[in-house]
């Protein structure tokens, strides 16, 4: 604990010297102005988590605060070890934070619930013993949000709108990777949640892929307006992506910036360039040291 | 010399998929017939029987080793006349509720321990003292306790699956991948509902390697423990046969006797098992 505190206190004034509190402010002037206009969707307030390994107590994130509005497209970035992985199973409520509240629509986040479905970046979130079909439809009856006809034509709404229609009676096991992350992706779809929390869903495919899948999750957007929070490390991605983009520091994870990333479709133009040059100096404008566990994000 | 910069970009007209002539080739007969499984274990079978009588013949000593063709003429009249098939049958009765039993066990107890540190500490425990004790080494103790008959053997059945089984299950439940386990919790399932939903089929290719194991150990233990005392509710089970056979110097019906445990043996595991794969871990691709 006192090692935490230390650590988190001391990278807190760096930071304090580094930027000076005018960003801050704005950053909370904004907040405010959201509120004026309507509660946000998801309030993440001031949350710091600290998880234990073997040997040590580590501060994944400290004092994250930002707001998620309807039909938001967030996206959290940030390099491998600034715990933007780990805030997001906090707020998909599989981890606890040690200072500060999330909540969805006003409710305090406690648990897992379905009202907040994870896409992970595994290929293993499908359950292998289902079907694709039977894959999409099990959480709507077994959280009782759908039943019997009508979860069948709402799973099979979903799968059309990814396209795997013609997969629906085959198992997970027998299709490609991105096949399976746009089944993982119809499955929290066709729950309808408040909002879709996306775990780095394209990471682990080959780029023609991954540029394919980005550009159908954003024809998807277009189609339902669904809120979604999307956990990447990936500068390009996150401007293509994202409506909003929050920029965290690594070790601990503390916010650099919120910003509007440029208008939906000019990710190749200039301003998304200098955007993208401009997030880039922020993420390394501090030298960056080589994290410890490459996979923890 | 060619120079770097001189090299032109090259561009290429490539055939569509109807412009090729052959893309599938159906396979020779010979190379068919070798991919069929079934047929690649009974050349196995055969060419054992084969070295069986072989050596039976040239051995030419039929108490000791009758030959395959004595052996086969020896079931076949047991078989027949009713004797092997009764015996066989009062065998199965017992290991089926020897196997049940076991088995219902250990998934409750596994099912506690994954539940409980208390509860894994405790299995951990348990299996460390109990699984290397031979079943058969209980049976004085289970003749004392439970008489002579079916109480007895189902007591040492269930000692010999229990362990084995209960092991198998949580190193599976054990191995259920983070993400698994994350869906789950996801969609609100907990409790039995967890356990049932998730963990019970992403676990499902230990659990069955564990009811394999925990179903021979079931054998050899029937047998072991009929050979010792063998009667239960007057009349015998195989390993009572045998020994009986043994007792008569009737040799080739001894070793009718093993080769029908060996069949039942290659029956389940061929026919049962083989069903219950195909139809889970295979179709779901937990398994090659």
């Amino acid at each position: 604990m006192a090692r935490g505190a230390t650590l988190a206190s001391k990278t807190a004034s760096d930071m304090a010297g580094l930027r000076p509190a005018a960003p801050a402010v704005a950053l909370r002037g904004r907040a405010a102005t959201d509120a004026e206009t309507g509660r946000p969707l998801l309030d993440v307030r001031g949350v710091t988590i600290q998880y234990k390994t073997q040997a040590h107590l580590i501060t994944a994130t400290y004092r994250v605060s930002f707001n998620v509005l309807q039909g938001d497209r967030f996206v959290v970035l940030g390099p491998s070890g600034c715990g933007k992985s780990t805030l997001l199973k906090a707020v998909g409520g599989y981890l606890t934070p040690t200072e500060g509240e999330i909540r969805l629509k006003g409710e305090r986040i406690v648990k897992p619930g379905p009202d907040r479905i994870m896409v992970f970046q595994e290929f293993d979130q499908l359950l292998p013993w289902m079907t694709v079909f039977e894959n999409v439809t099990f959480p709507l009856k077994t959280t009782g949000t759908l039943r019997g006809k009508a979860a069948d034509a709402r799973a099979m709404h979903y799968l059309e709108k990814v396209k795997l229609a013609d997969f629906a009676h085959s198992y997970p096991h027998t299709l490609s990777g991105g096949m399976k992350q746009r089944v993982a992706i119809a499955r929290g779809m066709a729950m309808e949640p408040d909002i879709l929390l996306m775990d780095e869903p394209f990471a682990a495919l080959d780029a023609l892929t991954r540029t394919r899948m980005q550009d159908e999750l954003l024809s998807l957007w277009d189609d339902t307006r669904f809120t979604v929070l999307f956990v990447t490390h990936s500068i390009p991605e996150a401007i293509k992506l994202g409506s909003r983009i929050l920029l965290l520091s690594p070790h601990p994870g503390q916010v650099k910036a919120e910003i509007n990333s440029v208008p939906r479709g000019q990710d190749n133009s200039n301003e998304a360039a200098a955007l993208g040059r401009e997030i880039h100096d922020m993420l390394f404008a501090d030298q960056i040291e080589e994290a410890p566990n490459a996979a923890g994000g | 010399m060619l120079q770097a910069a001189e090299r032109p970009n090259i561009y290429c007209e490539t055939l569509g998929p109807d412009q090729f002539g052959i893309i599938e080739k159906p396979l020779t007969l010979a190379e068919q017939i070798y991919n069929k499984v079934w047929l690649r274990k009974i050349a196995i079978l055969v060419v054992l029987a084969l070295g069986w009588e072989i050596y039976g013949r040239w051995l030419d000593n039929p108490l000791l080793v009758p030959p395959f063709s004595a052996t086969m003429r020896a079931l076949i009249a047991d078989v027949a006349n009713g004797t092997i098939p009764r015996r066989a049958l009062s065998s199965i009765e017992v290991l089926l509720i020897g196997f049940a039993t076991g088995t219902v066990l250990a998934g409750l107890l596994t099912v506690f321990a994954i539940s409980s540190r208390i509860g894994t500490d405790f299995l951990d425990t348990m299996t460390a003292m109990f699984n290397p004790l031979p079943a058969i080494a209980l049976l004085p103790l289970a003749l004392i306790w439970f008489g002579l008959g079916i109480g007895s053997l189902v007591f040492v059945l269930v000692h010999s699956v229990m362990w084995a089984v209960s092991l198998n299950m949580l190193a599976g439940f054990r191995g259920v991948s983070a993400t698994a386990r994350m869906v789950g919790r996801n969609y609100n399932l907990s409790g039995l509902r967890f356990v049932a939903r998730i963990l019970i089929p992403a676990a499902f290719p230990s659990i069955l390697a564990g009811l394999k194991i925990g179903w021979a150990f079931a054998w050899r233990t029937l047998i072991a423990a009929e050979l010792v005392f063998g009667v239960s509710s007057g009349q015998g089970g195989l390993g009572w046969y045998i020994f009986e056979s043994k007792n008569q110097l009737e040799i080739p019906d001894v070793f009718a006797g093993l080769l029908t445990i060996i069949l039942i043996g290659l029956a389940v595991e061929n026919v049962v098992f083989r069903f219950i794969e195909t139809r889970t871990v295979q179709r779901w691709g937990m398994q090659t």
